[in-house]
């Protein structure tokens, strides 16, 4: 299935902004089940420099420098992928058990295994506290198969959590969301990565777009999708397998993926430095998934 | 002495007396500075297990012993008055100037031998060589990990892991430029890394300066010693940065530092003056077109290098530490371009993570297949359960120690903790094993030290170390920074707490052949073409720093004259009086003090002069006035010659010690009160017209000070003589200005032909010869921006700034003084007239200048909201 991908991102400004210097991670990468088939990324006002580069983290973001003072910034990112989940399952192993799955992370030493200690780790949005782990105990069991322990959890959070847009903010701490049981996709998917390291589980945070279908007999609105959020974890011996809270389900054919780090500070789709600007700019994104076949 | 040629009964020359008293003082002296073997129970460094002193240490305890507690006092205070004079600090003056501030040299140097330090230097070597391949394999191939050489959690846990450094290249074949290790030696005589500094080690400036003090302080005790020198290190160091430059043209060197607050500072300016590169703050610098650029005056020009004593996290507000004030925007993905090499490179503080030293004989192993010869501090991990274990069972004997540095967490030593603590610490440890290790304490052997009492006493030392990368390897600097603890056996040595330093000798047993001069020469002949562009800030605040001369002298001037004609027998009318303190007032724009006064304040103006005078908190206070000079000083340090320093530091004193000169009042002696001041600001004055260069930044400070004495002379004449006084006062009124200006003399020379206001204004205004006169001044803004100017070929058009001072100039030209001085029902119109138009004009001066060629710096705001951004 092929879709194009089209993500307008505009802030307007009360103040004139000289200079600025920004940093986008919105392009779509490749993956066993994803194909980046192409993507362009347009800056308004036309930036003065800018350069691509893959980071740490294998996703590809693009730097660019606008020194023509504006009022109003724009950054439209298109791109067209290929989605083919076929692949996946004939490789993951969904049967192996959590207790075995811990003692394989323990006790192996082969590469996939070390680099993915990387995200049992605390990081710099997501630390491990005794609430998630007390949060997380209930679905996991040693003589359970690890799939179905995540695949309990995302249930869980799904049906425990209110999706409710505005109740939090980028800043809002993880204690918080658990204790209110509210949030949006980026807070359920750091809920769950907090979740799944606290139980021993490397995870990691997944930034992307899903395709949302209109209630039958409607029009699709344009501009109506949006940017979402949702985890990977380390299975045994070397799969990420993807879930997504917000919708409890494996991510798949519909789940786009951009980038994927630690939590949201590795993948923030637009971040930056201004210089001037006043106060309180004014964000408005449109994102649109059309299908193309 | 019988044979005397001084008569019995006349007093002896002072020196005679001096060098007898030392003569018979000699006995006791020597017996305070011998230094005998310590206690048993502390750790020597100085004597053989027989209780001889080792050959390296016995010249130098020889000869401390036959200077006697005279002779070493007097270098003591020598020293003391070169390291005042250098301007030698450690955490420089807040807001008050908090003691103890000054650099401690204690003078007792330690001394290594050479083939002492040939085993330390090599072990030095292979570290470096060491840490440089960790750096390479942390961000790139993480072979080390995969080989289980150290556990992933080591590595990926550490805040100094900046994932965001991935992929940066360095020319050359280190990218580790700069390594240095804090070292102590056991008692065993073995020596043992504490820790290893990667990011921006501090320290080496300070090696230079103690080196400094030490040879003049003791020139033939230090020629004899055969002492290494630091000069080659400073020379490599130099060369690497200049090789580092990714373009093909002249590379561009700057030193970034964080600016005057950091307590470094001193070293920072006294490092780039001495490498010869332009010191920068982060405002200085500025990324365009996917490059670095500092600001000056003619523009932005490219940097290739930079020397960076920020921390790598607050480098760069847009990938690290969003918070950062100090950082540049986009800094680091022109490093990762390539287009700009930073020394040490962005990420580095990796390798400052104190679990590396548990898995070190792995490592080395693993990267140069054998253990190092260096040995370190025993490390346990708490993220590893056995020594977790071990840990929690001897905690009391144990450092415990966070692994990053910017938590905010601090080492502590277990035995100091009581059991509540205890407990806290080890819940602390096991909810974040990852994040802490412990260390052993070593007892550190003693080495003599001059105590204030005069007397050699054991303390322990620890030594820093600093190493460059050259072309193919890594050069060690012969010695170090040593520094002692308070007291023998004292566990912590830090300059926070004021320990003391010492100068480290590594001494040969011939002497080392000494540099040739004419590469010196070439050295200096290329630093000083390096000087010729500067960034913009130094160049406002040479502006200003003028402004604040001239301001401060102006205003003494007139408080002086004023005090003297109040304070004079000849008793000054109650309307004088009170137009004296209305110019004070205006002058010094107090406003409104004295300015509509009720009587009483005018009646009994003490309190009110004595604020003025001594009230930093107020602006335009002569304090305040001085405090901003000191500001603007140090921020153009490195242009500063060291007389000028000197003479700056005085200049400070005499504002710490206005509160007690001014103690009694003013009545009785204003001028001694102060001239003081007055007198280290005219040799200010002086020094920087006969000491500094005729560079750009000379002709700022120049014209910072004409602007300044242009509206300070407009400001007097307008308040002393646009309103036409009584004749007694006028007399009074007019020597006020004659004095305050300094033209009396001339006035009175004249006079004898002609006399009045009419000469007056023609002396303070109109006459070019006088430079003091406002004509003066304008002339010469024209002379010094003829001078500054950007390229004008081929425009036809006057820039604003000739238009102003050229329509300045030729207006006073144009003026007759009998014009001027006409009286018009109790006013001078014209007088009033002219003055507003000139100051109108130099007002637009002073605007352009500052549009023009100062940078005005708006500060940088996150995209994106705050993140929660704290290291793990």
């Amino acid at each position: 299935m092929r879709y194009r991908i089209r993500h307008e991102t505009k802030y307007t400004y009360a103040a004139r902004v000289s200079h600025c210097y920004n940093l986008a991670s919105l392009t779509p990468l490749n993956s066993l089940r994803q194909k980046c088939l192409q993507s362009s990324i347009s800056v308004s006002p036309s930036a003065i420099h800018s350069r691509k580069q893959t980071d740490y983290f294998g996703n590809e973001s693009f730097h660019f420098e606008i020194q023509t003072p504006h009022k109003e910034l724009s950054i439209i990112a298109e791109s067209e992928v290929e989605m083919d989940d076929t692949q996946l399952d004939f490789t993951v192993d969904k049967t192996i058990t959590y207790g075995d799955a811990l003692n394989y992370l323990a006790t192996n030493t082969s590469e996939p295994v070390l680099l993915a200690k990387e995200f049992c780790l605390d990081s710099p949005m997501i630390k491990v506290t005794d609430a998630l782990k007390e949060y997380a105990r209930h679905s996991f069991d040693l003589n359970r198969s690890l799939y179905s322990c995540v695949e309990d959890l995302t249930q869980r959070i799904f049906k425990e959590f209110k999706y409710t847009p505005g109740f939090t903010s980028i800043a809002t701490p993880l204690s918080d969301v658990l204790a209110h049981k509210k949030g949006v996709c980026q807070d359920f998917a750091h809920l769950q990565v907090g979740c799944l390291r606290a139980m021993g589980i490397p995870a990691k945070y997944v930034s992307g777009y899903m395709e949302t279908l209109p209630p039958p007999g409607q029009e699709k609105l344009v501009g109506a999708d949006a940017t979402h959020a949702w985890v990977a974890y380390f299975s045994p011996d070397d799969n990420w397998i993807e879930f997504d809270p917000t919708n409890s389900v494996q991510a798949g054919k519909q789940h786009i993926i951009t980038a994927q780090g630690r939590d949201y500070y590795d993948v923030t789709p637009l971040k930056g430095v201004i210089f001037g600007g006043g106060e309180d700019p004014i964000l408005a994104v449109s994102v649109d998934v059309a299908r193309l076949d | 002495m019988s044979k005397s040629i001084y008569p019995q009964n006349q007093p002896l020359p002072q020196a005679q007396v001096q060098a007898q008293a030392q003569f018979q003082g000699q006995t006791q002296d020597s017996q305070n500075l011998q230094y005998f073997k310590p206690a048993a129970h502390i750790p020597d460094q100085v004597h053989t297990p027989e209780g001889e002193v080792k050959p390296e240490w016995q010249y130098l305890l020889n000869s401390i012993q036959n200077l006697g507690s005279d002779g070493l006092n007097a270098r003591t205070d020598k020293a003391r008055r070169i390291l005042r004079d250098d301007g030698v600090t450690y955490n420089i003056y807040g807001k008050d100037k908090a003691p103890g501030s000054q650099w401690e040299l204690d003078l007792v140097p330690s001394v290594i031998s050479s083939e002492d330090w040939a085993d330390i230097e090599s072990g030095l070597l292979e570290r470096a060589e060491l840490f440089n391949l960790m750096l390479r394999d942390f961000y790139g191939s993480r072979t080390l990990l995969k080989q289980l050489a150290i556990p992933p959690e080591a590595l990926f846990g550490h805040g100094g892991f900046l994932r965001a450094c991935q992929g940066i290249q360095v020319p050359g074949e280190h990218d580790l430029i700069l390594h240095s290790v804090d070292l102590v030696r056991r008692p065993d005589g073995t020596m043992c890394v504490l820790s290893d500094r990667t990011q921006a080690p501090s320290g080496a400036g300070y090696v230079l300066e103690n080196r400094t003090v030490m040879s003049r302080v003791f020139p033939s005790l230090f020629r004899d010693s055969h002492v290494h020198r630091l000069a080659s290190f400073f020379q490599r160091l130099r060369h690497k940065l200049i090789s580092l430059a990714p373009s093909e043209n002249k590379a561009r060197v700057v030193v970034l530092t964080p600016g005057p607050h950091n307590e470094t500072y001193f070293e920072h300016s006294y490092i780039s003056n001495y490498l010869g590169f332009p010191l920068v703050q982060s405002g200085d610098l500025v990324v365009r077109k996917g490059f670095v650029w500092m600001k000056s005056l003619d523009g932005l020009d490219r940097v290739d290098v930079i020397l960076r004593r920020i921390d790598d996290v607050s480098c760069d507000p847009v990938e690290l530490y969003s918070g950062s004030q100090l950082g540049v925007p986009g800094l680091l993905d022109v490093v990762r371009a390539g287009r700009v090499v930073m020394a040490n490179p962005l990420g580095t503080g990796v390798l400052e993570n104190p679990i590396l030293l548990k898995y070190l004989p792995q490592i080395s192993k693993a990267l140069l297949g054998r253990e190092l010869r260096l040995k370190s501090v025993k490390t346990y991990w708490c993220g590893d359960k056995d020594d977790l274990k071990f840990i929690s069972e001897n905690i009391k004997n144990l450092i415990i120690k966070p692994i990053y540095r910017g938590t905010g967490a601090h080492s502590v030593w277990g035995g100091d903790l009581s059991d509540s603590e205890l407990a806290e610490l080890l819940q602390k440890i096991h909810q974040k094993p990852l994040q802490f290790v412990a260390q052993e304490r070593i007892d550190k052997t003693h080495i003599p030290s001059l105590t204030k009492d005069n007397t050699l006493e054991p303390r322990p030392a620890i030594l820093r170390t600093f190493s460059v990368a050259t072309d193919n390897s890594y050069m060690v600097m012969p010695g170090g920074l040593t520094r002692v603890g308070l007291s023998a056996g004292s566990p912590l040595i830090s300059m926070q707490i004021g320990c003391p330093s010492k100068d480290t000798w590594v001494t040969a047993s011939e002497p080392e052949r000494i540099p040739d001069e004419s590469q010196q020469d070439a050295l200096q002949a290329e630093k000083e073409a390096m000087l010729v562009s500067l960034p913009s800030r130094v160049v406002e605040n040479l502006f200003w720093m003028g402004r604040y001369a001239e301001r401060a002298e102006a205003s003494l001037r007139l408080l002086r004259t004023v005090f003297e004609m109040l304070n004079d027998e000849q008793a000054i009318s109650a309307q004088s009086q009170k137009v004296l303190l209305n110019a004070i007032s205006e002058i010094t724009a107090t406003l409104p003090g004295f300015v509509n006064a009720p009587e009483e304040l005018l009646a009994n103006p003490e309190p009110e002069l004595l604020d003025i005078i001594k009230n930093g908190a107020r602006m335009g206070s002569i304090k305040s006035t001085l405090n901003s000079l000191f500001y603007c000083a140090d921020e153009s340090k490195e242009l500063l010659s060291s007389d000028t320093i000197r003479i700056i530091n005085d200049l400070q004193d005499e504002v710490d010690n206005l509160e007690m000169s001014l103690s009694q009042g003013l009545s009785s002696a204003p001028e001694e009160a102060l001239d003081p001041l007055v007198i280290p600001l005219i040799a200010l004055s002086g020094i920087m017209q006969e000491s500094m260069v005729r560079g750009v930044g000379w002709h700022f400070l120049e014209m910072g000070r004409r602007v300044e004495r242009s509206a300070q002379i407009m400001k007097t004449v307008s308040v002393l003589m646009t309103d036409v006084s009584e004749k007694y006062d006028h007399r009074t009124l007019l020597n006020a200005l004659l004095k305050s200006m300094e033209v009396s003399l001339v006035y009175r020379r004249q006079g004898r032909a002609r006399a009045g206001l009419e000469l007056g204004i023609e002396l303070v205004m109109l006459d070019s010869t006088n430079p003091r006169s406002l004509m003066f001044q304008f002339e010469r803004l024209q002379h010094h921006f003829d001078n500054v100017r950007n390229d004008n070929q081929g425009k036809r058009e006057l820039d604003e700034e000739d238009r102003v001072l050229l329509e300045a100039v030729t207006s006073l030209k144009l003026s007759r003084v009998k014009s001027l001085v006409e009286e018009i029902e109790g006013t001078r119109p014209n007088l009033s007239k002219i003055i507003g138009q000139l100051s109108v004009l130099l007002n637009d001066f002073n605007n352009v200048i500052t549009d023009k060629y100062f940078d005005h710096r708006i500060d940088p705001k996150q995209l994106v909201g705050t993140f929660v951004e704290e290291a793990h």
